[in-house]
């Protein structure tokens, strides 16, 4: 994955080891929707515990990146780390031991983790795709509201719509991971 | 009852519910539902049409549209209920009230909302159902004719609620939106059904 700084994950969890602040943020930014994501949606847990579990998630990840033995793997490892501090808390809330919990009852986190794919394949788009499917499929816009805002002729948002939706899919299957040339 | 949930009913138990007792599900529900079918056949002729290209991201925007008229379907049973009794309320009641007359108007504007919101998801439906006609396999493009009738039904059926809904303000740009949302939906359909006869 890539963000603002064009980093891949390997490339963010060097620059952190380097004590590059920017690079801190970026890890921030990148992970903390998935973070959440894993605690409110795949546990379950309350605003406050999925807080708490975000602040000590990433503050294990600031003191311990130096064990992530493989770069490339930060996403797993945030998973782990994550799933593990979910499970810490609701052991709290239960006062059982952590070790007699399992995941039996969390939502399947195959979900979330597609979900996290979609919206990185998302960020190799174009700008033009990612703003028409943003304003489709998560705002809820119509197509006479896309065609004014954007000033595009109504009849060509759906076909418009559903080319970005192909270059998405191919930017999941691997076909197509570059996808920086298109005008779209 | 307007809590069920529609997905949930048997289509026989629906269409009993509909025919019912006066509150919700009523026409504006019937008409969401009427563009959610229109959108899933849509999507039926889309997948279908193995050979074009853009099909499956026609799948997914008539599913998307599907899934949010079937939203909408609920939350126009539930606003149109609480503006039916507000408005008995106010029928059983003589003397004049401002605080209830401004109440009931709330209700009123929010029952002309969720029409709005149907009609113009029944415009989306007809247009994808024209490029479903265009494009899709030919077996399957008299389907999208009738997905593009239903569209305009649900359509022009949401847009009659929101007229009724605001009552005699004519000026008002929800009943201009709701208008063109109708005529958009209704043309895609007269042009269909024509190319099929």
């Amino acid at each position: 994955m890539s963000g603002p700084s064009g980093f891949t994950d390997a490339e963010l969890v060097r620059a952190c080891r380097a004590g590059d602040a920017d690079a801190w943020n970026e890890l921030v930014e990148r992970y903390s929707r998935y973070v959440y994501a894993i605690a409110v949606r795949g546990f379950r847990l309350s605003d406050e515990d999925a807080e708490d579990v975000f602040q000590d998630v990433f503050t294990r990840i600031y003191t311990r990146l130096d064990s992530l033995r493989e770069d490339s793997a930060l996403r797993p490892w945030i998973a782990q780390l994550t799933r593990r501090r979910c499970l810490d808390a609701i052991a709290a809330r239960r006062e059982v031991p952590a070790e007699e919990l399992t995941e039996e009852g969390s939502t399947d986190l195959t979900e979330i983790e597609e979900a996290f794919e979609v919206r990185e394949a998302l960020t190799s788009l174009s700008g033009a795709c990612q703003d028409i499917l943003d304003r489709f499929f998560t705002r809820d816009q119509s197509y006479k509201t896309i065609s004014d805002e954007l000033e595009i002729p109504s009849g060509t948002i759906a076909s418009r719509i559903a080319r970005c939706l192909g270059r998405l899919r191919e930017t999941l299957e691997g076909r197509n991971p570059a996808d920086g040339g298109s005008r779209e | 009852m307007t809590n069920d949930d529609y997905l949930e009913l048997q289509l026989g138990d629906l269409l009993d519910r509909l025919a019912a007792d006066g509150l919700a599900p009523g026409g504006g529900s019937a008409a969401a539902l009427t563009v959610a079918f229109a959108a899933r056949l849509v999507a039926m002729v889309s997948r279908c049409s193995t050979g074009w290209s853009e099909a499956p991201g026609v799948v997914a925007q008539a599913n998307a549209i599907g899934e949010r008229a079937v939203e909408l379907a609920h939350t126009d049973g539930r606003v149109w209920e609480e503006a039916l009794i507000a408005l008995r309320d106010a029928e059983a009641k003589e003397s004049a009230d401002a605080r209830r007359d401004f109440a009931l108007e709330q209700k009123l504007e929010a029952a002309a909302a969720a029409p709005l919101e149907i009609a113009s998801l029944g415009a989306d439906a007809a247009a994808l159902a024209a490029l479903a006609g265009e494009h899709g396999e030919a077996t399957y493009r008299a389907d999208a004719a009738a997905a593009a009738a239903l569209a305009a039904g649900g359509a022009t059926a949401a847009a009659h609620l929101v007229r009724v809904n605001l009552g005699v303000r004519s000026a008002d740009p929800r009943l201009a939106r709701a208008r063109a949302s109708e005529e958009a939906a209704r043309d895609v359909a007269a042009r269909l059904l024509e190319s099929h006869r």
